[in-house]
This record gives structure tokens, C-alpha cells and sequence, in this order.
């Protein structure tokens, strides 16, 4: 067993290409391991497949800024087609959707900070049905307090349906008038709501700037505002000696002969490989990536895919099925004003009932409704079935009259539990730009879940009646996700059954680690980045604490 | 911008299929009165590149006469190519300064957050700590 410390980096430092420990992924999880162990001394070398982005990229300060949805920000790769995405393909009720760039996902998402229940890491236990993680809450705890300081949360703590937090280092964001009218809905019903916590500055705060309510916030913070890690984490990783390349994508981890990983093959813009050399390997693709990168490895010690012994590797993928419900309401709301995170949330329908006809439940957040093109798009979802004249026509200006600026979401997250028959696999026909396969997606979207979903749904709209609404606009399940992918190299004490131990580190390859949301026992419904940097911090930490055993290839 | 402008018959053409889409009502003007083959036209696939190629191909294969039974049958029989059609046209008409202001749609503009001392929903949080019954404890 070699040493795996400070010592034994400054000796092998001549090797010039080596480095302790290679992470593939600069988002969520890729950013706070790079940053924690470069701080600690660690020569860390971060591969991205996308480039970096920033408010000059971002459309939200445009007229056009709607239009940004279209193409150029659109969440969905496949319609976006930039430089770092590959294709998805397959069968799929949902279709993942994520970023691929410095930051990952965290340049378009909504910001919304919401730590799971701590029954969600229990529900084999508590519920009978999926698995018990091998972790416990108490043991994100720290770390769930020290991310919300990297990412300037701004929220109030002491939610009684959460286990007593440390208070979030900015004050919640004003609930305006959209929150308002939700709170009070929720109020005259006896249900549980609270204001939202957001990783966006409500004042001056770290890397950040104050939210100036511009509302694009799922195109790209213009004004940074909203906390992703080109600004919180990677400006002091690369301070710290981190190295990061962009264009950079992984096609392979190869292994020596002991099956030690020996660092990452990866291709260039200009399509030259190159080989980055390390001690150990950090997974931080995401959940598809990562089992498409897994999946890819193979070799005569592992010929079905690295670390795949348990054969679960792309195997229980979640996604948080999600519904929504706009709220329309006779006064003016503003609400295509920002931020478009969650204003308010409940808990109210999260947890499991004896008295309904599904187990576990989903999480409810309040959202502002954007511009006219989004009250346009969702009032003719909701009337299509009326045909083509009562959406067309005269009758086209209906949307604008009576919900643009006078409506606001309430979003239904559910929980799907983790099941085998929703994967990622590797297409064998189709192939990103790099010659490598795309990833292929199956997901159905179970009747547990399409249950949970019509009863949250049913009771969004008699929150909305209780609201004061003059109308509901009521979707389906969204057919492209939210950008929650889980589940598909799964946490778990027994090598036959996960993938990676409670540490995150492969049960068959001691030097390598998945560190995204992959490693999720379970989904729970909160959304999921809190836990996914507390997590990758934890790992992190151990990381440290444990140099001195650390496996590395000969 | 992707590919080609739009010639002067690709935008009579899509000016005539967004009178149809976009019609004069509820107080506001027709699609092409306010310059959505024109000007915003241009901005809207400018700021949508992907739009162009798809919808200049669709406006040269659009009928001389019976426009609204062809965008009748778009939408019924081919969503993709209508989504392409009614995406640059919703997308060009809400460009309009003249349609912003009769919505009331100043854009999304900065807006600083108000200053909030005391937050007007307290008594509402103290009724969902008095009933809550508290999280779940976990073994």
C-alpha cells in the first residue's frame, strides 16, 4: 500500500504530469473537491468536456432575453448541441436535461437550497420499501452548513420539518406578492410553507452581488447574483494551485493491473489525446456522465464497465418527475419579476401517509411565471384540447390578457424511487462529436409516482383555490427533467448491492470515487445540489483525514 | 444570424401566416402591423439562430392561397415544423415595443430587492410552527 500524503506529493512533484487526484466535472460536486483539496495541499487537475461561461454569455439583460430558451440556453443538450454536449438517446418519460461547462449544472438552475428530510435517508426503515443510505443526516450536517456559506445562501432557518441547521449567511429574499398570495392560501388551509432558500445573494455577499429581481435566472445570473461555482469556488481553487483544463473530454479511465486507476484519457478540442496521470480519480460528471464514463471503462479486469461488479452501475437513475400548477389571480403579481427561485416552499406532502394510496411524496415550491412567450406557451398547453381557434387567432392575445403578470407556479417535485429498470446506457449507433457513444435513457415514470404526482396536484389547486386564483393552468409531467439526475452508482455497504461505500469510493477500485448525485441511495423531493456539495465536501474531507491509507496505482 | 436573410416573398408570406396566428383582438394589433416580418423578424432568429434554416425552408413551400387551411393542417399534421413557425413569430411579436407597453411588459429589467426590516408574514410562520408536529425522527 502506498502513502498517499503532503510528503509523498512534493516527492513525486518532478514527475511533471502527475497529480494527486484528477476530477472529471467542474460543477456542483467537481468544484468543491478541487477547491477543499487544493486548499489542503493536494495537486489536483480538473478535466471539463465544456468551457467556462459567464455574464457576458448570458442573454438576460437582452430584449431577446425569452429567446434565449430557444437554443443557446436551452436546458435540453440535445436542442442546445454546444461544444461540451454530447447526445441523449432512447426511450425516455423524461428526459434528462444538465449543462456542460465550468459550473455544470449550476449556471442554469434555479438556485433553490433545499436539504433533504432526514427520513429521505431512511425509508427502508422507516417506510419499508428502496434502501436505508449508509449515511446518516447528522452526517452532512457540517458540511451542509459550510456549502451554504460558499454559496451565499440566502434563506431562514428553523423550518420544524427540517433537523435544527445553522442559520443561512444571507436573510431570505423578500416573498413579494407572488409569496404572499401562496403563503396565504397555504395559511387558511393549515399547511406547512416557508419562506425559500436560495443560493442568491439577497445582499452584497461573498463572490456575489444583490439579486436585482432580473428574473433570467435559469439562463445565467447577468448580474451575478446567483452563486455557481465559476464565481464561489473556482476563482480560490485555482488560487489554491488547482489546475483546470476545458475542452477536455474523458473517454476512458484505464486501470494498471493490480486495478488501481491510473488517471484519465481524455480528447482535446482539436481532437488530440492526451493522458493525465494521477493517484486518484474523482468522478463529478453527474449521474449520467458518470455511469456513461463507468460504462465506457472497460478492460479485462472489468469487462462490463469499471466498478460494475454489482452490475448497478447507469442502473435506479431518479429525476424528479415534476408537475406544475400556475396560480392565476385577478390582481397584478409582476410576476415575471425575479429571482426565479422558490420564494416560498412546503413540506407539507413530503413525507409518507397511511392514508394515501403511494408511499413517500413530493416537494412544492413557488416560482414567479416569466414573460409573455412562457404565459403564451403554458395557456396553450393548457387549451389545446379546445382546438386551434379558442389558442389562435383573436383569441392569441388571451394568454397575455388575463395570465402574463398575474399568475405564478406552484412546482410539484416528486419522489421516484430508485428502480433497475431506469438506466443510462451506451447507445450503440449514436456518438457525440469526440466519436464516443451517447448516452442512452430509459426511465418510465412509475404508478407510484403518478399517483403521488395527481394527489399533489389535486391539492396545489385547492391551494390555489384557497389563494384567491380565478383560474389554474394545470401541466402534465414534464417530458424533459429538471435537471435531477440521481441514483446511477449508488451509495451502500454491500459491495453486491452499491457501487460505491459510504465514503463514496468504488467497492472494487480502491483509488477511484463518484462524488455526484449519482452515489443517491435515494432521491428524496428536495432539490438536490445542498446535498450533493455537502457530500462531495464529506468525501473530500475523508479524503484528507485518510491520505496517509489511500490506496494509489503502482 | 444562421444562413440567409429572409427575402421580401419569405417575409409576405410569413407576415400573412402571422396575421392568421397573431390576429387583431382583446386591443391588440395583427402580428404584421407592428413588424414582425420585418425588423423583429430579423432580431428574433438573430437571437435564435436555430429558428432560420427550418423556417425559411417552411416559408418557401407555403401555398400562394389558402394560408389558413395550411396553417390549419401545420398544426394538426406536422408540431414541428408549426413549433418552428409559431415560436418565430410569438417570439418576434413580443420583441414589439408598442405590444410591450399595451401588456404592460417592461422586459426583464433590474429591479433591486426591497428592504425588508420585518418581514409582513410572521404571525403566518408562527401558526406553521404552532401546528407542525416536526420532522420525522429517524433511528
Amino acid at each position: 500500500m502506498a502513502i498517499f500524503n503532503k510528503v509523498y506529493y512534493f516527492n513525486m512533484v518532478t514527475q511533471v504530469h502527475q497529480s494527486n487526484v484528477v476530477i472529471i466535472g467542474a460543477g456542483a460536486s467537481g468544484s468543491v473537491a478541487a477547491l477543499r483539496l487544493a486548499a489542503a495541499g493536494f495537486e489536483v487537475v480538473c478535466l471539463e468536456q465544456g468551457d467556462w461561461v459567464g455574464p457576458a454569455d448570458y442573454m438576460g439583460a437582452q430584449p431577446e432575453a425569452e429567446l434565449a430558451w430557444t437554443e443557446r440556453w436551452n436546458p435540453d443538450p440535445n436542442a442546445r448541441r454546444g461544444l461540451g454536449d454530447y447526445p441523449l438517446t432512447g426511450e425516455a418519460d423524461v428526459r434528462p436535461v444538465m449543462f456542460n461547462g465550468v459550473g455544470g449544472g449550476l449556471v442554469q438552475w434555479a438556485a433553490m437550497w433545499q436539504p433533504l428530510l432526514a427520513s429521505d435517508l431512511r425509508v427502508r426503515t422507516l417506510d419499508g420499501i428502496a434502501d436505508d443510505w449508509p449515511i446518516s443526516w447528522g452526517d452532512l450536517a457540517d458540511a451542509y452548513a459550510q456549502v451554504a456559506r460558499d454559496m451565499s445562501v440566502s434563506g431562514l432557518g428553523g423550518d420544524p420539518a427540517l433537523p435544527e441547521m445553522n442559520p443561512y449567511p444571507n436573510p431570505p429574499i423578500p416573498i413579494g406578492k407572488i409569496g404572499r398570495v401562496a403563503a396565504e392560501g397555504m395559511d387558511r388551509l393549515g399547511w406547512h410553507w416557508w419562506p425559500g432558500a436560495n443560493a442568491i445573494a439577497s445582499r452584497r455577499h461573498g463572490a456575489l452581488q444583490a439579486c436585482q429581481r432580473r428574473g433570467t435566472c435559469m439562463t445565467g445570473c447577468p448580474e451575478n447574483a446567483k452563486a455557481t461555482p465559476s464565481l464561489t469556488h473556482w476563482p480560490s481553487a485555482l488560487a489554491a494551485g488547482a489546475r483546470l483544463v476545458t475542452g477536455a473530454r474523458v473517454m476512458e479511465i484505464p486501470v494498471d493491473e493490480r486495478g488501481r486507476v491510473r488517471g484519465a484519457v481524455y480528447r482535446d478540442r482539436d481532437g488530440v489525446e492526451h493522458f493525465q496521470p494521477a493517484q486518484v480519480v474523482l468522478l463529478a460528471a453527474n449521474a449520467v456522465g458518470t455511469a456513461r464514463l463507468l460504462l465506457l471503462s472497460t478492460s479485462p479486469r472489468f469487462p462490463g464497465g469499471l466498478a460494475n461488479s454489482s452490475e448497478l452501475v447507469g442502473r435506479r437513475l431518479m429525476q424528479h418527475p415534476y408537475q406544475t400548477v400556475a396560480v392565476v389571480c385577478e390582481e397584478p403579481l409582476e410576476s415575471w419579476q425575479g429571482p426565479w427561485g422558490q420564494v416560498i416552499y412546503s413540506l407539507e406532502f413530503a413525507e409518507t401517509h397511511p392514508d394515501r394510496d403511494f408511499v413517500r411524496g413530493a416537494k412544492w415550491m413557488v416560482m414567479p411565471h416569466g414573460g409573455p412567450m412562457f404565459a403564451v406557451a403554458e395557456y396553450q398547453e393548457a387549451h389545446r384540447h379546445e382546438g386551434f381557434d379558442a389558442i389562435w387567432g383573436p383569441n392569441f392575445h388571451r394568454a397575455a390578457d388575463e395570465v402574463f403578470g398575474h399568475a405564478f407556479t406552484w412546482g410539484i417535485q416528486a419522489e421516484d424511487l430508485p428502480e433497475e429498470g431506469n438506466r443510462v446506457t451506451l447507445d450503440p449507433v449514436v456518438c457525440d462529436s469526440s466519436g464516443l457513444p451517447a448516452a442512452r435513457i430509459e426511465y418510465r415514470v412509475s404508478e407510484n409516482t403518478r399517483r403521488m404526482l395527481d394527489f399533489n396536484v389535486t391539492r396545489a389547486v385547492e391551494a390555489a383555490e384557497a389563494s384567491g386564483a380565478v383560474s389554474t393552468l394545470v401541466s402534465d409531467v414534464w417530458p424533459t427533467g429538471i435537471g435531477h439526475v440521481l441514483g446511477t452508482t449508488r451509495m451502500g455497504n454491500d459491495p453486491q448491492t452499491s457501487v460505491v461505500d459510504r465514503w463514496c469510493r468504488a467497492h472494487d477500485v480502491p483509488n477511484l470515487y463518484v462524488i455526484d448525485g449519482g452515489v443517491f441511495v435515494t432521491g428524496g423531493s428536495a432539490n438536490p445540489t445542498a446535498t450533493i456539495m455537502a457530500n462531495a465536501l464529506r468525501v473530500a474531507d475523508h479524503l484528507i483525514d485518510a491520505r496517509a491509507s489511500q490506496e494509489v496505482p503502482a | 444570424m444562421s444562413g440567409s436573410k429572409p427575402t421580401p416573398a419569405q417575409r409576405l408570406t410569413l407576415g400573412r401566416l402571422a396575421d392568421i396566428l397573431v390576429a387583431e383582438g382583446l386591443g391588440m394589433p395583427a402580428a404584421s402591423t407592428v413588424g414582425v416580418a420585418d425588423d423583429l423578424l430579423d432580431r428574433c432568429l438573430a437571437a435564435a439562430p436555430c429558428l432560420s434554416e427550418p423556417v425559411l425552408a417552411l416559408l418557401d413551400k407555403v401555398p400562394a392561397d389558402g394560408l389558413d387551411a395550411f396553417v390549419r393542417r401545420l398544426e394538426a399534421d406536422r408540431p414541428d415544423d408549426f413549433a418552428v413557425l409559431s415560436t418565430t413569430i410569438v417570439g418576434a411579436y413580443y420583441l414589439s415595443a408598442d405590444v410591450r407597453k399595451r401588456i404592460g411588459y417592461p422586459g426583464q429589467q433590474p429591479s433591486p430587492l426591497p428592504v425588508e426590516s420585518e418581514p409582513d408574514y410572521i404571525d403566518m410562520l408562527e401558526r406553521v410552527l404552532d401546528r407542525h408536529p416536526g420532522y420525522r425522527e429517524c433511528p
